[in-house]
């Protein structure tokens, strides 16, 4: 499985879809965006803190594992560090596999991981 | 005796007192001993720790590791 893991401070920029075999029947991304409302509280946005070398470590372990499960090709995982203003993406994943099915139960299995061990936190900074 | 570094994440860096610090410790040294030693105050009932970015127990001796970090529970996404 290719797997490509950044994290960044500048907003998520996604390159152009580069299909890894002619076998690519599905291609899903996903973007997590910063919501305004948190519980009852109106943000302005979330700061995210990570421990980035660990962070990587313990997701390429996820993700192989969960490639060789679900039989995926190809997955782009980015996630932002520092501030991330309401309406921008705090994460992005895209995954390519030959049918939707395992696309869709990698993306759900990756973003259940994620919030498992995988060393980023997120710090609410209500509006004043 | 070696120098170990020492890493507080999110809110247990405000219970620490520090993000980043650095501690003298011998390599029997546990994370158990370590806290107990420099914050004894500091609940670990929330925290995970991890030595060189790999999850270990609270009792797990330092041996030749050059971080150990204190861990909140993660919420990233």
């Amino acid at each position: 499985m290719i797997i490509e893991i950044q994290f960044t401070a500048d907003p998520i920029q996604v390159a152009a879809v580069a299909l890894p075999s002619r076998e690519i029947g599905a291609v899903i991304e996903f973007h997590g965006i910063v919501r305004e409302m948190e519980g009852t509280e109106l943000l302005e946005g979330l700061f995210y803190e990570a421990y980035e070398s660990m962070a990587r470590k313990v997701l390429e372990t996820h993700l192989i594992e969960l490639g060789e499960l679900h039989g995926c090709a190809a997955v782009c995982f980015i996630h932002r560090t520092g501030w991330v203003p309401v309406g921008e993406a705090s994460l992005y994943i895209r995954v390519a596999s030959s049918h939707r099915a395992e696309a869709l139960r990698f993306l759900g299995d990756t973003i259940d991981r994620l919030k498992l061990d995988v060393p980023i936190w997120k710090h609410n900074k209500p509006q004043s | 005796m070696k120098n170990l570094q020492l890493l507080a994440f999110a809110n247990s860096s405000d219970a620490f007192g520090f993000s980043k610090s650095e501690v003298a410790c011998a390599a029997e040294d546990t994370p158990l001993t370590i806290v107990t030693r420099i914050a004894p105050h500091v609940d670990r009932t929330y925290l995970r720790v991890a030595l060189d970015g790999e999850f270990v127990t609270w009792n797990t001796p330092v041996a030749d590791a050059r971080e150990l970090a204190f861990l909140p529970p993660v919420s990233g996404g």
